[in-house]
């Protein structure tokens, strides 16, 4: 690199622009505690941006370099959950990442040579596993590299589901923006939405106020809820245990119902808008919703102690799909599986745009990052969010709407970020506007950023393990594809 | 365990779904096009203890070929164009298509431009739409009941 690489005002406001150089600056950031949280190209394709969330309360910082020749440096030595980010930066808007060798394809289907590790050596085989799978699951294409039924690797190949989303949302306004960003993905619209929303105001310079705050993390709150039920229903199924599926796929429908209720529909579709919220629930509904939810609370314990004593069913979870701490931080998984590992990560410990104050991760005393530990996340996260919803909802929720903070409120080069706590961990939206149009979006799902880790998780263990090992983390397709 | 089978079993007299009185079957097999994911989450609750497709002689299936029906989701991306003809391809005679959700049905889509094929019936011969974003687990049983109740004709 002959030129100095340009830097960009960080993503909140007020913290002083950096100078150094883009390896070092980010190599900087990541020793001061900071956690990569996604990488895109500029508007035009003159530069590449990392975006770099900070440890809790700080200014998450936003760094570029310039894209020069088409190439731009690579920080996947530096911050290896980069990886998927340049790939797809490659693939989407052919830049090249001088020193990502091989550069493999990620959102491009080319040969197969060009996305799989190859796996040499006796008795070596692969198993190809979808796009179309067995049971109601989303269209993604895993190849299995095994010794027997031992899996030695593992290469998922997904972005079937790719609708370009992003680019579809350049050249619109902010509301076409949201439209997208809502259609990427059903069981995480509302943290999306809300990602999104979060950074159109930061460039409108509209400040959040605590109504606002309150409505989007009860909401947010509510996705986890029937999200998390979901899950512990799907490692029901991953070890085939038919009624610990059905009863918390009952629960499960009982909480999208009572989104229904709340919102009018039930995936919270519409429910989040920018620069203020229309959602009015007077306060007989808000009891009664109150109500509800303690009761499901109720019967969701019982029924997981139930799970818990099931030896049959406990025995399958410990020790299996293993990702550490070390492997976590190395990977840059986020949310449970994050926390799982014994990580602290949880963006909803500074989220000071959300009602979460006083807000502290859990964690399950056995952070083995195995099945039975994520497992046991999912249950101590929905112990927590039904207590986070009763404090949320003791009074009305009426309309609100942000507040205009002046000119100085926006940042200057119409760019802005936002991190959300999404089900399934960290979700950062990144939206570059012009004053009228939007010249980029682009939305890391928690999802995304965790598909490595799945695979990761899987190598060393039985092939007949991998749906409940796949299960365990229960990640989107939709969301990582876009 | 027996509290689990227990709920399970009050559940079911609460929600007291009505007695099947027929005597036919469809089995379905899902096939992902380009969906949000809403469709799946709602055709999977469909399958539980509230709805409960199974009791009404409606079953998903693993494979194509074991198939009656192909549920499609989403608009066709084009990268998931082949894989479903593929399984159109798997079926046997007679079979049938149903467009499951607004994007299957094209309605309202937002994707770059050359990133979609279309709705399922620029790529299929569609029997049966499914509307809704998504369809909840009712709407579903009820469009599949009356698919179910169509006399088939052999081509």
């Amino acid at each position: 690199m002959t030129a100095s690489p340009a830097t960009v005002p960080p993503a909140r406001r007020g913290a002083a622009p950096p100078t150094a150089g883009y390896r070092e600056r980010v190599g900087s950031l990541l020793a001061a505690g900071h956690r990569f949280a996604g990488l895109w190209v500029a508007p035009g394709g003159t530069g590449v941006r990392a975006l770099l969330a900070a440890p809790s309360g700080a200014v998450d910082q936003v760094v570029t370099a310039p894209v020069l020749a088409g190439t731009a440096p690579s920080v996947v030595d530096l911050a290896p959950a980069a990886g998927w980010d340049e790939r797809e930066a490659h693939d989407l808007h052919g830049v090249r990442f001088a020193g990502h060798e091989p550069l493999r394809d990620l959102v491009r289907h080319g040969e197969l040579a060009g996305w799989t590790v190859p796996v040499q050596g006796d008795d070596a085989y692969q198993v190809a596993v979808g796009p179309i799978h067995a049971g109601v699951i989303e269209s993604g294409h895993f190849r299995f590299h095994l010794v027997g039924d031992r899996i030695l690797h593992l290469d998922a190949r997904l972005f079937h589901k790719h609708r370009g989303l992003e680019r579809f949302a350049e050249g619109g306004d902010v509301a076409h923006g949201l439209a997208c960003v809502g259609r990427a993905c059903a069981a995480c619209a509302v943290t999306n939405g809300v990602a999104y929303a979060l950074a159109a105001e930061r460039l409108q310079g509209l400040l959040t106020t605590a109504g606002l705050a309150r409505v989007r993390t009860v909401l947010l709150e509510l996705e986890r809820v029937w999200n998390h039920l979901n899950d512990v229903a799907a490692i029901c199924a991953g070890v085939g245990l038919a009624a610990g599926n059905n009863r918390f796929s009952a629960l499960t429908d009982r909480v999208r119902r009572l989104v229904a209720g709340l919102t009018g529909h039930r995936f919270a579709f519409g429910a989040v808008q920018v620069g203020g919220s229309a959602l009015s629930a007077g306060g007989d509904q808000v009891r009664a919703l109150r109500a509800d939810l303690a009761a499901l609370r109720r019967e969701a314990e019982v029924s997981w102690r139930e799970l818990v004593f099931t030896t049959s069913f406990a025995a399958r979870l410990p020790d299996v799909g293993v990702v550490d701490a070390d492997d976590a931080r190395r990977l840059g998984t986020v949310g449970p599986a994050a926390r799982a590992a014994g990580l602290a990560d949880d963006v909803r410990a500074c989220s000071p745009d959300l009602a979460y104050d006083g807000f502290a991760p859990v964690r399950p005393e056995r952070a083995a990052g195995d099945v039975q530990a994520r497992f046991e996340q999912r249950g101590l996260e929905l112990w927590q969010s039904f207590d986070l919803l009763d404090q949320l909802l003791d009074r009305p929720l009426e309309p609100v709407r942000a507040e205009p903070g002046g000119p100085a409120a926006a940042p200057a080069k119409g760019l802005a970020t936002a991190l959300v706590e999404s089900p399934r961990g960290a979700t950062a939206c990144a939206v570059e506007w012009d004053g009228e149009r939007l010249r980029r979006v682009r939305l890391r799902t928690g999802s995304y950023a965790n598909w490595p880790s799945v695979a990761f998780a899987a190598s060393g263990n039985l092939l007949p393990d991998f749906p409940l090992i796949n299960k365990s983390f229960e990640l989107c397709y939709a969301c990582a594809d876009r | 365990m027996f509290t689990l089978l227990r709920d399970l079993r009050r559940l079911r007299r609460e929600i007291a779904l009505p007695r099947p009185d027929r005597g036919r079957s469809l089995a379905i097999r899902h096939v992902d096009a380009g969906s949000c994911n809403g469709c799946e989450h709602e055709l999977t609750l469909a399958s539980g203890p509230a709805y409960d497709l199974q009791h009404l002689g409606l079953g998903i299936v693993a494979s194509p070929r074991h198939a009656d029906v192909l549920l499609v989701t989403g608009a066709v991306t084009t990268r998931m164009r082949e894989p479903l003809l593929v399984a159109y391809a798997a079926m046997p005679e007679p079979r049938r298509v149903a467009a499951f959700g607004d994007c299957a049905l094209g309605h309202g889509l937002l994707a770059a431009p050359g990133e979609l094929v279309g709705p399922v019936r620029d790529v299929l011969p569609v029997d049966l739409v499914i509307p809704g974003c998504p369809p909840t687990p009712e709407e579903i049983v009820t469009a599949l009941l009356e698919l179910c109740d169509r006399p088939v004709t052999r081509p």
